[in-house]
């Protein structure tokens, strides 16, 4: 029997050398795909706010939305900057999964002119634009830009994490406000959870900030270049 | 060494899918498990309310609701007692607000308040007046229930000083009259608000110090300015059930049936001595998320030819008249070419069941065009989009490409019905094709806010075309199926389930294909009858009978009706000598008369004076309305004043079949980037470690 064995084992080891080599390849090829795509979620997300911040300048000067692309189906309608962060972002029109995979999109029907009574709720993927979130802390200033080139101070007054499935996604009823959205927890692997972290901040100092000088709007920066 | 090597891959194939798992944990535990989520939310946040929440800012219970449906049908009269329990299991006094729904045309007419054996009868006030009444009794601790309406088939009870577990029972009584139509009578009663699309853009509270507030989900806007009162807080379906309901018909049909089922619930029948039954829920745990659906079918040499009842109210004559014209179903089918835009609402709450069943009907209705027609199909969601620029001859080819259009519609978005109306209505400008019957097929479930705007509408451009609803999923609109229709000149039809399609679109195709009774009008011969109601009359469609309700001094022996069927003129007389006299003939008429005054409120902007004739009739004849609502006050105060009050809008379920994320969805805010990543490296880790431990072995 042992005699056997070794005349029938050359072939068979070969024939399983092979196979070893296909799966090892196909595993190989797949976990290279996963990691580009991967990868090209994070490239996607920072080309995007470059495009963006140039349509958003467009925007700004024309009065119109202006599509970042000629297929995409969002256009900005503001810009937010965290100063203490170095945060920079452009936030697009609506918070569909396809736009928020270019940049933080404004939920629901809100909007911010300016008025105290009008309340904005953002929200973003909390491991691209939205990761950032996790670091506010109490009393930090979020700058929004509004589409009529004013700048509004908003400082951070709580956060909170909440349930999806218990807490109704609405417009908020009180005036002045803002609110950022993102999933919780910040460091899960897997997408799809029912919490969310909520970081809200109250309208400062409006009237302040209307005129800037001491922040220059991008449309002044723009023609102080040209 | 070599067999070792399969069980090594094995054996890392289970560790890496161990770590897989065990990354994915969290997330799974705290879904399944409740305890936990409430420690990790406990942890991270700093205090303070954040989104405004559906489900009550208070960590006090709210209180629990058991509903007790009680129905007695008499002939074409159903009168309804729908009892309300109210306990309150927490340690506080609580307040609660309940929104629900009531059959569309229901003449809603008592209220009690049981509290042990105590009982308060309610008195009917104008809507403001009665708030006020029930706030004072509020404030003062002493116990009060108020009923509101807000649409035709939407109710708000609130019951203020709910004691702990001391509960209050609300019983609010109502009379309709049944549906009679193609042979078969049948009755619907809804359970749950389905939740509505709020259009516009929310409204400033300091602006909008006018519009009721409510503790709805949505806020009021421009075009729904009492959004906050239709949009009861929804419980999220993996929170289980809540609102248990339980239902007992006493049917006495005054004819010998031949069947009695319900196509939305398992019913127990039992039957009675001299030809009634009893209809009870089968399912002991019924919970209220979904609309119940009666039907009996009289033997067809039982059925019908006319029915006449009376009754004397203070000094006035009312009648009620149901008559069922020649059946037309042996009559001709219309011969004049046909141009039939079908509309289907693809938006989320269609997600699931809805979207099914209203392709399978859509597709019915496609498949009985013939080539002399012209079609168009447009979907809408929170956009409109139409298959043809305009109407197109119905192929064979075209034909085929819409059913495969049809096949690929996925509900999604809003419910932005303005546009999609408006463009169904829109009439082809072709001189040639403007000859055609004009037929619009709209299936919905016609859960939006915005009802009026969208009557006023269809009020304005309908000219020719003829609007036919069709009522899709598990909760609609009823009062949006039945107005619109109405406005429509078309008549509506509800199909429920999969298995009901082909039986419902076959009725519909009926009235669709045959010609209608037209320009009817009712003449007495030896008195004047100062008012018929519905004004103007009608068309009657196959199977349809004509329903009246009369007004008069002196009650005319006999009434001549005129019509024209498919062309020819049409005329029977009906004799009013054998009527019969009953109660609740005045409040329907009354009932009637309410709904005609709001009708004609659609178009009008000053609805000052229409607002007042309302509020008299409703006062004369103790009904709820838009303005009036009944009002219960215990007279003696239970609450001491230095114990708080806490209101709590109670939470409903989320009609059958429709999916929470596709309505109230939280925006996606996390990429499946890292799992990729991890995964990815993962994977060529372990293609890494396995070709090195090939190659030492190998």
């Amino acid at each position: 029997m042992p005699d056997m064995d070794l005349v029938t084992t050359p072939p068979r080891t070969r024939v399983r050398h092979h196979m070893v080599w296909i799966v090892a390849s196909l595993l190989f090829g797949l976990g290279s795909w996963l990691i580009g795509q991967g990868a090209w979620i994070h490239l996607k997300a920072v080309t995007a706010q470059w495009l963006l911040h140039q349509a958003w300048q467009e925007t700004l000067t024309s009065q119109q939305p202006v599509k970042p692309w000629a297929w995409a189906d969002t256009w900005p309608v503001g810009k937010l900057t965290i100063p203490r962060l170095g945060t920079n972002q452009i936030i697009l029109a609506d918070a569909s999964g396809q736009s928020l995979a270019f940049g933080p999109g404004k939920v629901g029907k809100g909007k911010f002119s300016g008025k105290d009574s009008e309340s904005l709720i953002l929200s973003g993927h909390r491991d691209t634009h939205f990761s950032f979130v996790q670091d506010l802390q109490v009393g930090d200033v979020l700058t929004l830009q509004t589409l009529q080139g004013n700048w509004l101070n908003f400082s951070v007054e709580n956060t909170a994490v909440v349930d999806s499935q218990e807490v109704t996604l609405t417009s908020n009823h009180e005036g002045g406000m803002l609110q950022l959205i993102t999933c919780y927890p910040f460091d899960a692997v897997l997408p799809g959870g029912p919490l969310r972290y909520v970081v809200t901040a109250k309208l400062a100092a409006r009237k302040l900030s209307l005129k800037p000088r001491l922040l220059p709007t991008p449309l002044e920066a723009q023609e102080e270049g040209a | 060494m070599n067999s070792r090597r399969p069980h090594a891959f094995l054996l890392m194939c289970c560790m890496m899918s161990s770590w897989i798992g065990g990354l994915t944990l969290p997330s799974v535990a705290a879904q399944t498990t409740q305890e936990p989520r409430q420690e990790s939310v406990g942890k991270k946040p700093k205090g303070g309310v954040l989104l405004k929440t559906a489900t009550g800012k208070n960590p006090i219970s709210a209180p629990l609701l058991n509903t007790t449906v009680t129905m007695t049908i008499s002939g074409l009269i159903a009168r309804t007692t729908v009892s309300q329990e109210f306990s309150n299991p927490s340690e506080e006094w609580a307040e609660g607000v309940y929104v629900f729904p009531l059959p569309n045309q229901a003449a809603v007419d008592h209220l009690r308040m049981k509290i042990g054996e105590q009982i308060i009868e309610g008195q009917i006030q104008e809507r403001a007046q009665a708030k006020k009444t029930y706030a004072k009794a509020k404030a003062k601790g002493q116990r009060a229930s108020l009923v509101e309406q807000e649409r035709p088939n939407i109710f708000t009870t609130s019951v203020a000083n709910i004691a702990p577990n001391a509960p209050i029972i609300i019983e609010i009584e109502y009379q309709e009259v049944v549906r009679y139509d193609q042979g078969q009578f049948s009755l619907r009663f809804p359970m749950v608000v389905g939740p509505r699309y709020i259009p516009g853009q929310p409204q400033d509270i300091e602006e909008d110090s006018s519009s009721p507030q409510g503790l709805g989900w949505a806020p009021n806007t421009d075009q729904v300015p009492d959004a906050s009162r239709i949009t009861p807080p929804v419980q999220h379906p993996s929170r289980g059930l809540i609102n248990p309901i339980a239902l007992h018909i006493d049917l006495a049909p005054g004819m010998l049936l031949q069947n009695i089922e319900s196509p939305t619930h398992p019913i127990t029948l039992t039957k009675q001595e001299t030809n009634s039954y009893h209809v009870s829920l089968q399912d002991v745990s019924t919970y209220a998320e979904r609309d119940f659906e009666l039907i009996w079918t009289p033997l067809s040499h039982e059925t019908p030819q006319a029915s006449v009842f009376t009754e004397q109210h203070e000094g006035e004559t009312f009648l009620f008249l149901q008559l069922m014209p020649p059946t037309s179903s042996d009559s001709k089918t219309i011969t004049i070419p046909r141009e039939v835009v079908f509309v289907i609402d693809t938006s989320g709450s269609m997600g699931g069941k809805s979207l099914t069943q209203a392709k399978a009907a859509l597709s019915l209705a496609l498949s009985r065009l013939t080539p002399q027609d012209t079609f168009n199909l447009i979907q809408f969601n929170s956009v409109t989009h139409s298959l043809y620029p305009i109407a197109r001859q119905a192929s064979g080819s075209r034909i085929h490409e819409a059913q495969r259009y049809l096949k690929g519609l996925q509900a999604t978005g809003g419910t932005e019905m303005l546009p999609a109306l408006r463009q169904a209505l829109t009439r082809p400008s072709d001189s040639e094709e403007s000859l055609r019957l004009r037929q619009i097929i709209f299936m919905t479930d016609g859960l939006v806010g915005n009802e009026e705007a969208l009557f006023a509408l269809v009020q304005r451009e309908l000219a020719n075309t003829r609007l036919f609803t069709v009522g899709i999923g598990s909760a609609p609109n009823g009062h949006f199926m039945r107005k619109a229709a109405q406005f429509g000149k078309g008549t509506f039809t509800y199909v429920g389930s999969t298995t009901e399609v082909q039986e419902k679109m076959n009725n519909l195709f009926l009235k669709l294909e045959h010609p209608a009774l037209t320009d009817i009008t009712i003449q007495s011969v030896d008195s004047t009858i100062a008012e018929i109601l519905p004004d103007p009359l009608p068309d009657l469609y196959n199977g349809e009978p004509l329903t009246v309700a009369f007004r008069t001094t002196t009650l005319p022996t006999s009434i001549t009706i005129t019509g024209k069927h498919g062309g020819r003129p049409w005329e029977t007389t009906q004799s009013l000598i054998d009527a019969k006299s009953r109660g609740g003939i005045a409040v329907h008429w009354a009932r009637q008369k309410i709904a005609q005054l709001m009708d004609q409120g659609t178009q009008k902007k000053d609805k000052t004076l229409l607002r007042q004739s309302i509020i008299d009739l409703a006062l004369k004849h103790h009904l709820v309305s838009r303005y009036t609502s009944l009002v219960a006050v215990d007279v003696t105060p239970v609450r001491p004043e230095a114990q708080p009050l806490h209101t709590h809008g109670l939470k409903t379920n989320l009609p059958n079949g429709m999916k929470q994320e596709a309505i109230f969805g939280w925006p996606q805010t996390a990429t499946p980037a890292t799992a990729y990543l991890v995964i990815g490296s993962m994977l060529l880790c372990l293609t890494w470690i396995w070709s090195r431990r090939h190659h030492a072995h190998g």
